[in-house]
């Protein structure tokens, strides 16, 4: 069979959870650590309503970064990410089907679910799962969710996040991620090695860990401000998602300065509390909005880490 | 048995396929069950929870559990008899739980054999009463004096009681009781079916089950390990089976099962045990845990000694059904020695047998250039990442060091991993697995020289940015209290001549440089040997043996198993270390409450006494945790009154789970010699342990067992029949008012055994010292036997106490608590 390239590979995930009823959805537009961050998950997984859908995420993950020099870690890797609101019984058969879409002969070859606890503090967000593993790769991290910004979660949502530049250089065969055929004209390399690299020097090297902190702290009191304020507005117009994105770019900045070692002790631990914070009164008053008759404070008190 | 006729290749249609054969399956509402006549008639029962890949660690235990909760519940039903070498289902401790969570559980006890896979818990009792026997039960109502008013009639107490019962009043029975005569109602319970019992229990023993870490996933939100996505639930056997009908989570029992993921029919539906396991062989599922134990051993082993390892012949999931077991015993060739052997690893290969169904081994291999790396980190690639067992060249098993990651020689460029499929003819598998391991092995190469770039000396500054803890800070606040610690056992060392000057030097050395691979990538991606890569580092960095060995084996004992380390520096590290650790948590309140303990502070504590034990004999641990205590707790920002008491008292528990788990002794020698009667009870854990071990076989004597009655009975007049102020216990024994003949003779043995057992005391032989307290039994059964301690002469009852209380001090509570030790049923003569 022809091996997909990693564009193909994309198409193919996206037209096979479309056929399960799945929205697609488009990237989202701000650095995340991951497709978890996403509004289309991390709210949508909040509170009764059935949700379905599919996504393809560029997330960065600032400590990873190797300025373009490591075979197999990236600054910023691509994840397809699949949330199904509440699981169906056969997930799992769905799922491998979904790897047979990609060009995997199950027969041969040995996947294993191995477990694999996901936990998110600053978002106020852990599962049970497993890492999916192909002969001895993992491709998959597979959680089902139990709590999102600090709230049990009924339904549960199942999470399923592909890594795809590892599937691809799997598929592919080849020795590194920078050799994998992003379309038939052209190589991940081509299209992104000079990205990783230059995200590398500037997180590394460039960016100034003065500057983040400022940035963090005006991130932080203005998504605080914008929280405050949420009586002052008709519950509709509240723009709830603004305040979220305030605190994905303070959990951005927060990474920037980890990768930097900039962070110390204790300092470190009282970061992730405050975005905790923001996360836990973000998801409180989309939840109280959506079932004003569950009583839900929605600016209450938020405990911290 | 229907045939595999219609072969069909799909999933789908293989589903669609087995529909028929389930609506015809034998059995189905036709089953003959005993009628009232045959109460005695029994049935087997099959249970499968057919699960999402339930994590290996959590299996063998939940495997237990289900066959102890059945059990129970079986037995509360009255569906077993309780003759049939019924077996009470022993509540354990946490502790002792965890203790034994590595080993299978025992089957053959029990009447509810118990199996599991990744994939399914699976009950199967062979032999169950069809009907629960009627039963017949008393049930006292009212008094007779409230249930009938004057004239004899009926009170509305009868009258309700009776309804109550579904009786009438002249039916019901008066019988004595303590308080009197009572009305009471014969009540007869008719046994249920025990299908319609099953039905009512079985749900509620997969409900009630419980799992360190569990979740929901459906609607009526039971919480169980992971989904639960099938149930085959059947009571009897072939034709004669039906369907015990239940739901959980929203799954309905049935008949059906499922296979391997892959295999070609993935649902089947069984009749009974046998059927079940047949059907599940054949679709590549071993249900036993100890078959698939024996089948990895022995196919590891065919591995190794075939002629072309690297080509694993195996059938095809294809192919015809797959041999049974029982070839697999097939001879292995002889005369072919291997040329490598597995690294031993129990625990890996009870991670294999927990997440497969159906275990194959392949062997594949990576460069040999990465041997270069240490035998440690290759192992800890292999093993904890990718969960592959290394090989060595075969006759380099020597025990020599402390695991098999830290044994001297070098490895195969092999590894051995495990696949939950048939095979991997065309090598597919083999070739990813390598190509994973080589991405590691990279990994760990580049970290390897990376780290060494920053030798350890200058990292010590970067632990300023490592937390410890919260309230303890960073690692590099630690490193400075343990520092003083260390200095402390140096210099009580020193003074025993048990550690030169030079060695106090490594040892502080050592502790300088520790927890500076906290800093290193190597660490920061197999956490799992911080400590051990120090020592690598260290070693590679040029310093002395005794400093990287102790940099090394800092983390030693891990537990009771482990081994100490390998030098008296590294002891003295791994002391301070864990004095540390524990002082500091008791400090900040992280100390260990039941089940829970946040910091590993039991841990710690169980290697604190083994040190101090069998590492630095002779150390006084007492004193020195005193001390630590006090030197380093005005340090700590925040500290909690009273700290040392509870240290204390926790300290020597420890040391008492370790002369119970360790040295095999009983619980109340322990508490003989750890008694708080006993001065310094436990200050030397060394002695401590001597002593106890010297009681526990002088106990067996019958002198001492008279002697340990008499300590009782002398504890007992002391405390109870008098008290010190009232007979002087300050006061010398007056020989002039010693009347009786005994009492003359027990004053003479005292003070003939004073000084004897003076110089005893400051020696160590504990032997010798029992022996010696054994001697004094004929005067103390004399006194007992002829002598009244309580005489009405107020001077000879307060000489004849003072008599005893120095008696007392001088032999009960001397070397250990006698009175502690309680009496052997037949003693030795």
């Amino acid at each position: 069979m022809h091996t997909l390239n990693f564009q193909d590979m994309m198409a193919a995930l996206s037209r096979f959870w479309a056929n399960q009823g799945c929205v697609i959805a488009l990237p989202y537009d701000l650095e995340v650590g991951a497709g978890t961050m996403c509004p289309e998950t991390f709210l949508r997984v909040l509170g009764p309503d059935p949700w379905k859908v599919a996504y393809p995420q560029p997330s960065r993950r600032p400590a990873d970064g190797r300025y373009g020099e490591n075979p197999n870690r990236l600054l910023k890797h691509t994840q397809m990410q699949v949330i199904l609101k509440p699981p169906p019984a056969d997930i799992q058969d769905l799922y491998l089907r979904s790897l047979a879409e990609l060009g995997i002969r199950l027969r041969d070859h040995d996947i294993r679910f191995e477990e694999d606890n996901w936990e998110a503090p600053t978002l106020g967000a852990w599962g049970t799962g497993w890492q999916v593993m192909l002969d001895g790769l993992e491709i998959t991290q597979f959680t089902y969710f139990q709590q999102c910004g600090g709230l049990d979660l009924d339904p549960v949502s199942a999470e399923i996040t592909y890594g795809l530049e590892r599937i691809a250089a799997f598929l592919q065969d080849v020795p590194s991620v920078y050799d994998i055929r992003w379309s038939d004209q052209h190589t991940y390399g081509e299209i992104r090695l000079q990205e990783e690299l230059e995200l590398s020097v500037y997180d590394f090297e460039a960016a100034s860990p003065e500057v983040c902190r400022t940035l963090l702290d005006t991130y932080e009191g203005e998504c605080l401000r914008l929280l405050g304020s949420y009586r002052d507005f008709s519950a509709r117009r509240f723009p709830l998602r603004k305040a979220y994105e305030l605190c994905l770019k303070c959990s951005h900045l927060f990474n920037i300065l980890d990768a930097r070692g900039a962070i110390s002790v204790t300092e470190r631990v009282a970061l992730i509390a405050r975005i905790r914070r923001m996360a836990v009164g973000v998801a409180r008053i989309y939840v109280s909005r959506m079932q004003p008759a569950e009583g839900l404070e929605p600016v209450g008190e938020v405990q911290p880490a | 048995m229907r045939d595999d006729s219609g072969k069909v290749e799909s999933r789908e249609a293989a589903v669609l396929a087995s529909i028929p054969e389930l609506l015809e399956a034998p059995g189905l509402g036709a089953a003959h069950f005993a009628g009232p006549g045959e109460s005695d008639a029994t049935l087997p029962v099959l249970l499968e929870i057919g699960c999402e890949e339930i994590p290996a660690r959590f299996l063998v235990d939940a495997e237990r559990q289900l066959g102890e909760r059945l059990e129970k519940a079986l037995v509360e039903a009255r569906l077993v008899r309780q003759e049939a070498g019924a077996v009470a289902v022993a509540a354990t401790e946490p502790g002792q739980r965890q203790r034994r969570a590595a080993k299978p559980p025992d089957k053959s006890r029990s009447r509810v054999k118990t199996f599991s896979t990744p994939r399914r818990l699976i009950a199967h009792v062979g032999s169950l009463l069809v009907k629960q026997p009627d039963q017949t039960e008393e049930v006292t109502g009212p008094p007779i004096k409230v249930a009938f008013d004057a004239e004899g009639k009926p009170t509305r107490a009868a009258e309700s009681f009776a309804s109550k019962n579904g009786v009438e009043v002249k039916d019901l029975l008066h019988v004595e009781t303590a308080k009197g005569l009572y009305l009471a109602a014969k009540k007869m319970t008719i046994g249920r079916a025990a299908v319609e019992v099953l039905a009512d229990l079985l749900p509620k023993v997969i409900a009630g089950m419980t799992f360190p870490k569990s979740m929901v996933w459906e609607e009526t939100g039971v919480r169980f390990v992971r989904p639960i996505r099938w149930i085959v639930a059947l009571l009897g056997e072939g034709d004669q089976s039906k369907i015990i009908p239940f739901e959980v989570a929203g799954v309905k029992s049935g008949n059906i099962t499922r296979s391997h993921r892959l295999a070609r029919k993935p649902q089947v539906a069984v009749t009974g045990f046998k059927d079940y396991t047949n059907k599940l062989r054949r679709g590549h599922v071993e249900i036993d845990p100890e078959r698939r134990r024996r089948r990895v051993r022995q196919q590891i082993q065919k591995l190794l000694a075939s002629d072309t390892p690297e080509l694993v012949s195996s059938l095809e999931p294809e192919a015809s059904p797959l041999a049974p077991y029982a070839d697999v015993s097939a001879p292995i060739p002889e005369n072919r020695a291997p040329v490598s052997n597995l690294v031993p690893d129990a625990d890996l290969e009870g991670w294999v047998v927990a997440s497969t169904e159906w275990p194959q081994p392949i062997l594949g291999s990576f460069e040999q250039r990465f041997l270069e790396l240490p035998r440690e980190i290759l192992i800890t690639v292999m093993r904890d990442h990718q969960k592959y067992f290394a090989l060595e060249p075969a006759g380099s098993d020597g025990e020599s060091g402390a695991g098999p990651e830290s044994r001297d020689g070098g490895l195969m460029p092999s590894f051995v991993t495990m696949l939950n499929v048939p095979g991997d003819p065309q090598g597919i598998i083999r070739r990813g697995h390598e190509r994973v391991l080589t991405a590691r092995l990279e990994d760990a190469g580049f970290f390897w020289h990376a780290d060494q770039k920053i030798p350890l000396p200058d990292r010590v500054a970067l632990l300023e940015r490592v937390t410890y803890h919260d309230k303890l800070g960073s690692y590099a606040d630690k490193i400075r209290r343990t520092r003083s610690i260390a200095e402390f056992i140096c210099a009580e060392l020193e003074s025993e001549n048990q550690l030169n000057p030079g060695q106090k030097g490594h040892a502080l050395r050592a502790v300088e440089l520790c927890k500076c691979d906290l800093t290193t990538q190597m660490v920061q991606e197999f956490t799992e040997i911080q400590g051990i890569v120090g020592g690598l580092y260290a070693k590679a960095q040029g310093e002395p043996d005794e400093v990287w060995q102790a940099i090394y084996d800092h983390y030693k004992p891990v537990n009771l198993d482990d081994r100490c380390p390998r030098s008296v520096v590294g002891a003295v590290v791994s002391l301070a270390d864990k004095l540390d650790a524990v002082i500091g948590g008791f400090s900040v309140g992280l100390e260990p409450t039941g089940s829970s303990d946040p910091f590993g502070l039991r841990r710690a504590g169980n290697g604190i006494v083994k040190i101090a034990t069998e590492a630095l004999p002779g150390l006084d641990l007492y004193n020195l945790a005193s001390r630590a205590h006090q030197e380093i707790e005005p340090i700590l920002s925040s500290r909690v009154a009273g700290g040392w008491k509870q240290i204390e008292s926790f300290l020597s528990e420890r040391l008492a789970f370790y002369l119970e788990a360790v040295a095999g002794l009983k619980y109340d020698t322990i508490r003989a010699v750890l008694s708080p009667e006993v001065s310094h009870s436990w200050n030397v854990p060394s002695r401590v342990l001597e002593r106890a071990k010297a009681l526990e076989a002088a106990r067996k004597s019958a002198d001492f067992q008279a002697l340990a009655a008499a300590a009782k009975r002398t504890r007992n007049i002391l405390t109870k029949s008098a008290k010190p102020e009232d007979f002087g216990a300050r006061m010398p024994v007056s020989a002039e008012l010693l009347r009786s003949q005994e009492e003359r003779e027990l004053y003479s043995a005292s003070e003939a055994a004073r000084a004897e057992l003076a110089v005893l005391e400051s020696g160590s032989d504990c032997k010798a010292a029992f022996h010696r307290l054994a001697k004094l039994r004929p005067a103390v059964d004399q006194f007992f036997d002829k002598v009244m301690v309580m005489d009405p002469d107020l001077a000879l009852r307060a000489n004849r106490l003072r008599l005893l209380s120095d008696l007392d001090t001088l032999a009960f509570r001397r070397f250990a608590d006698l009175s502690e030790l309680e009496a052997a049923v037949a003693p030795d003569s």
